[in-house]
């Protein structure tokens, strides 16, 4: 039984430890933001304790990025925190879809899980989980993995103020699309699954350009997933029959 | 005070929105709510790579923008199909942003 449990144990943090690493290309692209948004919280007057306190407790990069301009311009509680639950508002259908293999882990580290789940992380975690190979424990790795250099980063920020180069310039931004395609592409193999990113690619874009903030992110996962789902009964009967 | 107030709320709804999903699902989904899911991963992946290298925030709001963000994309993706893996995806896309830079 002792046995059990320690091999366990050894594996929980072996995977752990695999999904803190498979997160470190994305620090690249964190870092410098980590550090741009402290600067854009002191500059809308909020005092450093609060500019790390935001990082340590709601740890969303976009909402905070988007509080700081409101704060900025003195928008009320209010409207900070429902833009909040909007620009947020694409975790729930994240979430809902990484649920199914959460389910068997205990209820803290759910919650831990939860706590720390971003775009990046659930990408590096989902493709995992799809591949068969992920677990709870590789997820907790990811997220605490980006979890960390969010905090260094804000830290950094604060410290060093105005003096951090833009990260657009050096094309940065680009770390968090290249990392996704770089986990979406190897999903694309099958029929099914290269139409209905045809169809998200769609979707995203029309809604980029016309929807307010990231409501397109969720729109695209609900509408492009769901008519894949209808698609994929189809094809697959479709290609069953052609077989035979 | 106002600002430590709204930054919990701040992290109230961020953490619902994270916890009301696993929460939502904790049983075993019906088989069509589970392909349904199934799929959102693809969908969400394109939804956070698309916009990314194609819209830019102009003058006029979102604008489509067709630049070395698009072309570092696509020798990212070459890379990614060929399966150089997520490492070799980001450093092909950023040396692809950088030459067209220096090139442009």
């Amino acid at each position: 039984m002792a046995t059990t449990t320690s091999a366990t144990t050894i594996s929980s943090v072996a995977h752990f430890r695999a999904g803190f690493t498979a997160t470190l290309p994305l620090w690249i692209g964190v870092a410098p933001f980590g550090a741009i948004y402290a600067v854009s919280a002191l500059a809308a007057h909020l005092d450093p304790w609060q500019t790390l306190a935001m990082s340590l407790f709601v740890f969303a990069g976009a909402s905070q990025f988007t509080a700081a301009g409101l704060f900025a311009v003195g928008a009320t509680p209010v409207t900070i925190i429902i833009t909040t639950l909007v620009v947020n508002a694409r975790h729930l259908l994240m979430a809902a879809s990484m649920a199914p293999y959460l389910r068997k882990a205990p209820v803290w580290m759910q919650g831990l899980i939860a706590f720390q789940l971003t775009d990046e992380t659930y990408a590096v975690g989902m493709r995992r989980f799809l591949a068969g190979e992920g677990s709870p424990a590789y997820q907790l790795g990811a997220n605490a993995s980006l979890y960390v250099v969010w905090q260094l980063s804000t830290i950094a920020g604060i410290l060093l103020g105005t003096r951090i180069p833009d990260p657009v310039t050096y094309g940065l931004d680009l770390v968090f699309p290249l990392t996704f395609i770089g986990l979406l592409v190897p999903l694309l193999k099958t029929r099914v699954s290269a139409l209905v990113a045809l169809l998200a690619a769609g979707i995203a874009l029309a809604g980029a350009l016309f929807l307010p903030g990231k409501w397109y992110i969720l729109l695209t996962g609900i509408v492009a997933s769901g008519i894949g789902a209808l698609l994929a009964r189809r094809i697959i009967n479709n290609e069953r029959r052609a077989v035979q | 005070m106002t600002i430590w107030l709204t930054m919990l709320g701040m992290a109230i709804v961020t953490y619902l929105t994270r916890a009301g999903g696993l929460v939502l699902l904790r049983g075993e989904p019906p088989a069509w709510l589970g392909r349904w899911l199934g799929f959102v991963p693809i969908a969400v992946f394109t939804a956070l790579v698309v916009p990314a290298l194609l819209v830019r925030s102009g003058a006029s709001g979102q604008e489509l923008t067709i630049g070395p963000g698009l072309a570092s994309g696509i020798v990212g993706a070459v890379v990614a199909w060929r399966n150089g893996g997520v490492v070799a995806t980001i450093i092909a896309g950023l040396l692809t942003f950088w030459v067209l830079r220096w090139l442009g």
